[in-house]
């Protein structure tokens, strides 16, 4: 019987609703369109989805923790123009520099949020929708707004480097890339850090409640700052890794990514008040947004109607989500 | 801060003892008059202001740099020419109308916001200042607009060349920035009508693409309408960061040389695929000339000799053609792997 509770637990979770919802859209968009049944699927979506989700699992952490954060993309852009311009004006040509240089500025950005958030308590929101503007503010008037696709040659290179490639039989040849690795491997990690250590449940206990956490013994100063600085140093680096994959600099293109990034946590059971949600459900909820962002030509969906059904596709997701929290809130408690 | 008032002053004073000294009649004109006094012979002594939507921009410094190229020929002439606007486009109207009253005789301006514009270009109008437009066909209170060429011929212009590539037979997409990017979407239409007079064998494959004037996003669903239909072997691209996005997917699905691009790009932004044939037309408009071409319309409208058959000294805007107000050259500039590493087009 316990057994039987357990099995129906996890194949109405929300977990298991996103893949239902992934499957289900999967079939139609293959019934629709055979080229969308092949392995190239795959090396194209992973491809697609490499960078929102390391910001998503960024994200999630932040929105765990109790907060939000919304100045990543304006951190992931200067994390990849500025190291860029600045190469490029010594002739520098080195990746490991150019990341060095992107965690670095995403770790000076994560430790002024830190302190706006932990410190001098402002709300995150506000907090970080403030650094957000002045960090693009300040690339826009500093390094400018040239689109740089002349790029040092040891970055260029880098976006060629493939793990594996897949011809399919059209003839057209699918590459997966390497960087592939770095979502990879962070989720894993965070996965382990979240449930399995002192700083993992800390994170959770602060964004359940941060007296209570604070009573419980944790240092929530310290937990904030360590999320933040987190969730910079990695967007940083996964906007250097666009702008590799992309093989031009750009100050502006990703801005106003936020939104989507936070639909797919949210989505991916993540509940935006803090305290829960985990990296499988973000994994879910980023592979969704990006199988449906990515596949609407293969339906055939007019040009109209892309951004109508995303839209509709967020709704829908996060209605199931908190239509579920509200079911376990409202359930007798033992 | 003290200097530069004195300066200002002591600048205000000159040109009013100049007013004063010619008797000048003409009401809007104080240094007007400054400018003639440095060449008395010609006697034209026009002041001259080039407006951009804003002057971070790349495509502005261009403009900025074409407007400095011409300067001292003019300034030989009498007439001063100068460049300046709000770095970003939103303070342009306040700009402009910072202007009037400063003796101007023509301003030309590339409005970001025509709303907002339109009524300060109509109270510059009433002082009797000539308004020459660039990429704003629609506002009203305006001498004459310049534009580098007509959309849809320039649409037209670019599918010729897929046409030729394909051997006028496959399919094609288009790529625009957004729906609402009027000139983008005319531009589609252009190489659709021209493909459908012209090539029957030649479809359209899917709808418009709307990439957000995005290189990723462009390639990203470039990329997938090559997976969803093989037989697509044509892209025409709009927006500038289309191209190297729509090459890139094509390059790295190892498609070069089956599927064809021609699109709108920069040198700058693109080059290294026209290098390796990925892109095997890229077109664009300078900047540079865009505004030289505003200069000379504004001085010919102030001569008032800017009529239909006017033919201007601009590369590409020697022969206009006028509609209403607007003047509409034939400026593009088209690159190639021959030509592509010619310095006069590495901006």
């Amino acid at each position: 019987m316990k057994q039987n509770n357990k099995m129906k637990e996890i194949l109405t979770s929300n977990q298991m609703i996103i893949v239902y919802i992934i499957v289900a859209l999967s079939c139609a968009i293959g019934m629709k369109n055979p080229a969308f049944a092949d392995f190239s699927t795959i090396i194209t979506l992973s491809r697609a989805l490499l960078v929102t989700l390391i910001f998503a699992i960024c994200e999630m952490v932040v929105i765990i923790s109790g907060g939000i954060d919304v100045s990543f993309p304006a951190v992931a852009c200067a994390a990849l123009y500025i190291p860029v311009v600045v190469m490029k004006e010594h002739d520098m040509n080195s990746a490991l520099l150019a990341f060095v240089m992107a965690a670095g500025i995403g770790l000076i950005v994560g430790i002024i949020n830190g302190f706006l958030i932990a410190v001098l308590k402002l709300p995150p929101l506000i907090a970080t929708l403030g650094v957000s503007s002045i960090v693009s503010g300040m690339v826009l008037t500093f390094f400018g707004t040239n689109e740089i696709s002349r790029m040092p040659k040891a970055i260029k290179g880098l976006g060629e480097v493939f793990l594996f490639t897949y011809t399919n039989k059209n003839d057209i040849t699918y590459s997966m890339t390497v960087f592939i690795i770095v979502p990879i491997v962070l989720c894993i990690a965070v996965h382990l850090i979240l449930k399995y250590t002192m700083l993992g449940r800390g994170i959770y206990a602060i964004g359940g409640d941060k007296n209570a956490a604070r009573i419980a013994g944790f240092n929530v100063v310290r937990l904030q700052f360590i999320v933040y600085i987190f969730s910079g140093v990695f967007a940083g680096i996964a906007g250097m890794i666009y702008c590799i994959l992309c093989s031009s600099a750009n100050p502006l293109n990703l801005m106003g990514s936020e939104m989507m990034v936070i639909a797919a946590v949210v989505i991916g059971g993540t509940r935006i008040t803090g305290g829960h949600g985990g990296v499988i459900g973000t994994v879910l909820g980023v592979v969704l947004i990006a199988l449906i962002q990515n596949n609407l030509i293969m339906l055939g969906v007019p040009a109209y109607w892309q951004t109508f059904v995303v839209g509709a596709v967020i709704i829908v997701g996060t209605a199931i989500t908190s239509l579920k929290a509200k079911a376990i809130a409202n359930s007798p408690k033992v | 801060m003290k200097k530069r008032v004195l300066s200002v002053l002591l600048g205000v004073a000159m040109v009013s003892s100049l007013v004063v000294g010619c008797g000048s009649s003409s009401s809007d004109s104080s240094s007007d008059d400054a400018a003639a006094e440095e060449t008395e012979e010609s006697g034209d002594g026009y002041k001259i202001i080039v407006v951009p939507k804003m002057t971070n921009l790349a495509w502005f410094e261009r403009m900025e740099y074409g407007v400095d190229q011409v300067k001292d020929a003019y300034a030989e002439k009498g007439i001063t020419v100068e460049y300046g606007g709000s770095a970003e486009g939103d303070g342009q109207a306040e700009y402009v109308e910072g202007l009037i009253g400063q003796g101007y005789d023509a301003i030309c301006v590339v409005p970001f916001d025509v709303e907002a514009l339109d009524p300060i270009l109509k109270k510059a109008q009433d002082e009797g200042i000539k308004v020459i437009c660039h990429e704003a066909s629609t506002v009203e209170n305006m001498d004459y607009d310049v534009e580098a060429f007509d959309t849809r011929e320039y649409g037209a212009h670019l599918m010729e060349k897929l046409a030729e590539l394909t051997g006028g037979e496959g399919e094609y997409i288009q790529t625009v920035g957004a729906l609402t990017s009027v000139s983008h979407v005319e531009e589609a239409e252009g190489g659709k009508t021209y493909a459908d007079e012209n090539c029957p064998g030649l479809k359209m494959a899917t709808d418009l693409i709307i990439s957000d004037d995005n290189a990723d996003t462009a390639y990203s669903k470039v990329k997938e309408a090559l997976t969803a239909n093989p037989n697509i072997n044509a892209i025409q691209c709009a927006a500038m960061s289309e191209t190297p996005g729509a090459a890139r997917a094509v390059k790295e699905l190892g498609l070069s040389g089956k599927v064809h691009i021609a699109g709108t790009s920069l040198v700058s932004v693109c080059g290294e695929y026209v290098e390796d044939g990925t892109v095997e037309l890229m077109s664009f408009w300078d900047p540079a000339l865009a505004g030289q071409a505003m200069i000379e319309l504004a001085i010919a409208t102030l001569d008032g000799t800017a009529a239909e058959d006017i033919a201007l000294t601009t590369p590409g805007y020697e022969e206009l053609t006028l509609d209403g107000k607007v003047f509409t050259g034939s400026a593009w500039i088209d690159v190639d792997a021959s030509n592509v590493n010619d310095e006069a087009y590495d901006f």
